[in-house]
């Protein structure tokens, strides 16, 4: 298994690779330049053509690329032209923000998926299984920024509740992490459920209902034990994607994450500070692809992923 | 099986429905295609209400200009943001344009970047996929090296790349989903190919001295399809998903056309003065989006033997 | 080994279960109200929204404002978009303030000057005792400096110390110093001009001319990205700069001047307009900048809910119809007039504005010294335009052209153009709307390519010479701002009319070319004034925003209660 990661981890590497050149590439294809974009409405076209030559932006493109790539190497991952100050800073701020609302949205999905999968299969097309089914169903429909505008709309502007944008403290992650949890809750909870429906049929479940075991005990004790195998494959799946996947709901609650960070690169034409952070939600999701693989295999020895 | 799916968390699906291809390759040749949805038909009422739904809303794509009087570019600025009445069902908008008008003219752009980009990747997927998995060696990784790197970005930031380089426009929202859409249609389809490939039938070709792409078209093709279909339908509403996600970053399709994204971002400064602005269009994308979810769900049921054990 | 690590495992996932399942039974409401909030939102947003701010307590002194974009440098010397930081953590010698209704330039640093007769040489005496934050004396070798960072950094805002003799050969590195400007004593100095230019003072006072510390800039790294090493005189310091976040400024106690009821300015960040929207009116904003939001909003909730709080100043700034002479069809006079013909700017500015704008008919705009209030507009006409059309031999649907439409501007602007272009397309012109997102719009009208746009320009300090120069000044200027107006006359006579001394006589050339460009050349269409619209929440009691209509203000010229 070891050997198997470590292949993997150099896959990675050449898949990093790709993405930043890929990202370099089609950075200089997009119209627009990034220093009359930095210097704004007011600078002449000498201005920005000094200041071009300065950044160095006039040299040929692959001298461009090796530089950047020997500076990343180096740690050296340059300054944001749209906002003045070094990726690496304004990268580890805005993950910092990213990494607590995902925990808060994992947290929200993996409780609420795992209780409503779990209660709607406990009676199959009962109540709750209708319920919980056809609310997880809309909330997989629905795209993601109407559940964080009508979030804000009712709990933060119409109750005052909780704040309309901001993570001063724990309450401003409250209805962001709800909204981007969502989707993933509603995921679960039907994996949970189907999963659970499946195990139910077999035979251990019945000799285990046959030592008198309640149907909560059967559920939480047998058959909640062999559906954990898909379901934590897909929770360690789902935490990446809720971590490079905030983009929308950073942009509706304004909050400083590699999301909007990335958005605000792409308009600015802001080539180091795109590449850094495409480049880290890369990784991010690389490794939490990897990482659902290995608990995969340590959960359940007896499947190895045939290569 | 849960098929949950939204634009953010599009990684999520590989290895679920590469489940979904090992329970479909058990598939046995006992019953046609035809058969089999006759039998969707009559198990599953809920699959018919949503292709019943889509079928209302294709109609209503199409004959657009005759459902409605107005113009869906046309300004009125006396009239802007007037309620829903009876000469308005839905209200106005911010330039003051007919709402319904904009919805089923809009309802042509977003089923189209709902179908649209869902062929397209799975023609490329399908057609990268099979070559992968059939030839091996350097093409293989090769192909799958490209996947990887594309299925590594998260597709929201992929999407935006690409649609800044490309600018606004309806012709390249398709091209954008479609490059985002292929790779995860490809790694599926190859490991499918990888199975179809050490069957017996398609060593015995080899044997006799079939062509290989004979092979890979008479063999292993028709062996997919079912595979393709179930992967076509739901691709649908995550493309018709993120592109209102795209919409709603102000990329995309562009005013004055419409789209229902679109309409939804225009729509979302008047949230709390003028609501169906949003609502409308929220509530179209989320009917279609749960017709061809229902769908999908019900066209799974019947190609996968597994699940009809229940 | 591997049985019994899958054991503890299990242990463990099965304890982390068992908590998130509890913690869901906690939290299983919060999922229900969210989906009864979905089938009631409706009927929720019909309950007007009119829930009055709710006073959070704010600590005393603190003002809560908020941005649309983060600035991208706190330097002038790197920035012409962000003047919040420069207006009130630096001086300059000079201020323009709104003084009963007129902008006035008054002295600030500079307490005293005069004028040699020919309009060339400055002497001017500066404020006794004044020190930076850090605590270091504010001398004229500090001015001097100020001056000359700007040419040697070559970026932005080169313009106004270029006027001073010996500018060009530092900024191309052929003399080592500003040789036009003289240090007489600490307090005392000498400017020498090129060229007499009446609004030199003016000039000195836009936030380009901040004085910053020589001694600081010498030893510190981050100037303009560093709160700790951004020093300036004025009456803030900034404390704290999260990018993409907030920044604040905090009173400085070494300040000069009186003390503003303003201590400290929470600045944040929040890129959409509705979202501000919600928090002034959820009480989390002390003051809105209504510029962005549309104004149907203003005028349906702020102007019947608060409409003893608005604030409302001019724009400063005309928003013009730009048409590339350049073009197959605007080359040709009679087309670019029967396009000022079929414009209706009245309708626009009651459709869209609401009434929150005011019509333009020239370059120079309302407010500005020089502004011609009797100039004729040109009337809305669409039958007149037909015909001119037809006359020159044009069928229907014949004239097409580009219209670029920048994605980052706010709706309004939006609106406008595709109300313009449908007003347009009733004379049988087609102008097609093609949407950039800002790089690409304004890299392609940098290129001197784009057939046509629709945009604003906000005056940087109150003379005339501003716009016209930046517009009609020169090839180039023309190439990227008028899209390539072709009259290399009239160019010559802009940028000579800024070393006219005489005011009045100035003032009559500034008009006589507006005619000129306007009137019989039809370069560019004016539409209209925006008026700029705030805001105030309860614990604020005045404002008088800044004079030139920036979104950006002095602090100091909020009132707290």
């Amino acid at each position: 298994m070891i050997r198997n990661i470590c292949r993997r981890l150099g896959e990675s590497v050449i898949v990093l690779l790709g993405v930043a050149l890929m990202i370099f590439v089609m950075l200089r294809i997009v119209p627009g330049n990034p220093v009359a974009t930095m210097m704004g409405e007011h600078a002449d076209l000498a201005v920005i053509e000094r200041m071009t030559a300065e950044l160095g932006l006039d040299q040929p493109v692959y001298i461009q690329f090796i530089r950047y790539i020997t500076g990343a190497l180096k740690g050296d991952f340059g300054t944001s032209y749209s906002l003045g100050k070094p990726v690496s800073f304004l990268m580890g701020t805005a993950f910092g923000n990213t990494l607590k609302l995902a925990l808060f949205a994992a947290l929200f999905a993996w409780a609420l998926g795992i209780a409503c999968g779990i209660s709607a299969a406990a009676r199959k097309n009962g109540l709750a299984d209708h319920l919980f089914m056809g609310v997880s169903l809309m909330g997989v429909s629905m795209p993601i920024f109407m559940v964080a505008m009508l979030l804000q709309y009712v709990f933060a502007y119409h109750l005052h509740w909780l704040p309309i944008s901001g993570i001063n403290d724990w309450r401003g992650f409250l209805l962001p992490a709800v909204a981007l949890g969502w989707n993933s809750a509603g995921s679960i909870s039907r994996l949970v459920r189907s999963t659970l429906l499946d195990i139910l049929q077999e035979d251990y479940i019945d000799t285990a209902r046959g030592k008198g075991r309640t149907q909560a005990g059967v559920l939480i004790f047998h058959a909640f034990r062999n559906a954990l195998l898909p379901v934590i494959t897909m929770m360690a799946l789902q935490f990446s994607s809720l971590l490079s996947g905030a983009v929308i709901t950073e942009t509706v609650f304004s909050i400083n994450g590699i999301g909007r960070l990335a958005v605000q690169a792409i308009a600015g034409r802001d080539i180091p500070l795109l590449e850094g952070t495409a480049l880290f939600t890369t990784l991010v999701v690389i490794l939490g692809n990897l990482a659902a693989d290995c608990l995969y295999d340590i959960l359940d020895p007896r499947i190895r992923k045939e290569v | 099986m849960f098929q949950g799916k939204h634009s953010d968390s599009r990684i999520q699906k590989i290895p679920d429905a590469e489940q979904d291809i090992r329970l479909l390759s058990q598939l046995g040749e006992e019953q046609t295609l035809g058969k089999k949805l006759g039998r969707m038909a009559k198990e599953n009422p809920l699959a018919v209400i949503s292709a019943a739904v889509i079928l209302v809303l294709i109609l209503g794509a199409v004959f657009a200009p005759v459902l409605t009087p107005y113009s869906y570019t046309g300004m009125d600025l006396r009239n802007r943001l007037a309620a829903p009445s009876a000469a308005h069902l839905f209200g106005t908008d911010e330039g003051g344009r007919d709402i319904l008008t904009r919805l089923l003219y809009g309802s042509r752009i977003s089923l189209l970047t709902g179908v649209v980009p869902a062929l397209l990747s799975l023609v490329l997927g399908t057609a990268l996929g099979i070559l992968s998995g059939f030839a091996g060696g350097k093409t293989d990784s090769l192909i799958m090296r490209l996947a990887d790197i594309m299925l590594a970005i998260p597709s929201m930031l992929l999407a935006m790349v690409i649609m800044y380089t490309l600018g606004g426009g309806l012709g390249n929202v398709f091209l954008t989903l479609t490059l985002v859409n292929w790779a995860g249609v490809a790694r599926i389809i190859r490991s499918e190919t990888l199975k179809l490939k050490n069957t017996e039938y398609v060593e015995a070709a080899r044997v006799i001295g079939v062509s290989k792409s004979r092979i890979m078209l008479r063999h292993i093709l028709p062996n997919c399809v079912p595979t393709m279909i179930v992967l076509f339908t739901l691709n649908i509403p995550s493309s018709i998903l993120t592109e209102s996600s795209l919409s709603f970053l102000g990329l995309g399709v562009q005013a004055p056309d419409a789209s229902w994204g679109l309409m939804i971002n225009a729509g979302r400064q008047y949230l709390y003065t003028a609501p169906w602005l949003c609502f409308v269009p929220g509530i179209a994308i989320m009917v279609t989006v749960l017709a061809f979810n229902f769908l999908g769900d019900g066209l799974r049921d019947v190609l996968d033997p597994h699940q009809n054990r229940e | 080994m591997i049985q019994m690590k899958k054991k503890k495992l299990f242990v463990l996932i099965l304890a982390a279960a068992a908590a998130a399942f509890v913690s869901a039974c906690g939290k299983a409401p919060a999922g229900e109200t969210a989906s009864a909030a979905e089938s009631g939102t409706a009927a929720a947003a019909e309950t007007s929204a009119a829930a009055a701010p709710a006073a959070q307590p704010a600590e005393d002194g603190l003002l809560r404002a908020a941005i649309l974009y983060d600035m991208s440098s706190m330097d002038v010397a790197k920035t012409t978009d962000n003047y919040m930081v420069p207006l009130n953590v630096f001086d300059r010698l000079f201020e323009t303030r709104m003084r009963d209704g007129t902008a006035q330039v008054e002295g600030s640093l500079c307490t005293d000057f005069t004028v040699s007769e020919d309009g060339l040489r400055y002497e001017f005496t500066l404020r006794d005792g004044v020190v930076f934050s850090n605590g270091s004396a504010l001398t004229a070798s500090d001015v001097k400096y100020s001056f000359e960072r700007l040419l040697i950094a070559a970026n932005e805002n080169t313009d106004i110390p270029l006027e001073v003799a010996g500018g060009e050969e530092l900024m191309n590195g052929k003399a080592k110093e500003l040789t036009g400007f003289e240090v007489l004593d600490d307090t005392h100095f000498a400017v020498t001009l090129k060229a007499p230019n009446a609004g030199f003072t003016a000039e000195l006072s836009s936030p380009a001319m901040s004085i910053v510390d020589a001694e600081t800039m010498e030893s510190v790294k981050n100037f303009g990205s560093e709160p700790a090493d951004t020093i300036g005189s004025g009456p803030y310091v900034v404390t704290e700069w999260i990018a993409n976040d907030h920044y604040t400024l905090e009173y400085n106690d070494k300040y000069w001047g009186a003390e503003p009821t303003v201590k400290k300015v929470d600045v944040r960040v929040i890129p959409d307009p509705g979202t501000q929207n919600l928090m002034f009116r959820n009480g989390e904003l002390d003051m809105i900048d209504l510029q962005s939001l549309d104004s149907s909003i203003v005028e349906s909730t702020y102007k019947t809910e608060y409409p003893d709080r608005i604030i409302s100043a001019p724009r400063v700034g005309v928003t013009y119809f730009a048409l590339n002479a350049d073009n197959e069809y605007l080359k040709d006079l009679n087309v670019r007039k029967a396009i000022a013909m079929a414009i209706d700017a009245d309708e626009i500015i009651t459709g869209i504005y609401n009434n929150n704008a005011i019509p333009e008919s020239g370059i120079i705009p309302t407010g500005i010294w020089g502004h011609n209030d009797a100039l004729e507009r040109t009337a809305y006409d669409p039958e007149g335009a037909k015909k001119l059309l037809e006359e020159s031999g044009y069928k229907d649907g014949e004239i097409h052209f580009e219209m670029a439409v920048d994605s980052a501007a706010d709706s309004n602007i939006k609106l406008t153009c595709q109300a313009v272009s449908q007003m347009l397309e009733a004379v049988g012109i087609r102008a097609e709307i093609k949407n950039y997102d800002h790089s690409a719009c304004l890299d392609l009208r940098l290129s001197g390519k784009m057939d046509s746009f629709i945009a604003r320009w906000g005056m940087d300090y109150n003379d005339p010479a501003n716009i016209m120069y930046t517009f009609f000044g020169s090839p180039e200027k023309t190439a990227q701002r008028s899209l390539n107006y072709k009259d290399k006359d009239v160019m010559a006579r802009v940028a000579a009319a800024s070393s006219i001394t005489d005011d009045q006589a100035r003032e009559a050339e500034y008009q006589a070319l507006e005619q000129k460009i306007i009137g019989e050349d039809a370069a560019w269409v004016p539409l209209f004034e925006e008026l700029h619209l705030y805001c105030l929440g309860d614990r604020v009691s005045g404002f008088t925003p800044h004079w030139a209509g920036f979104s950006d203000f002095y602090a100091a010229d909020v009132v707290l209660k």
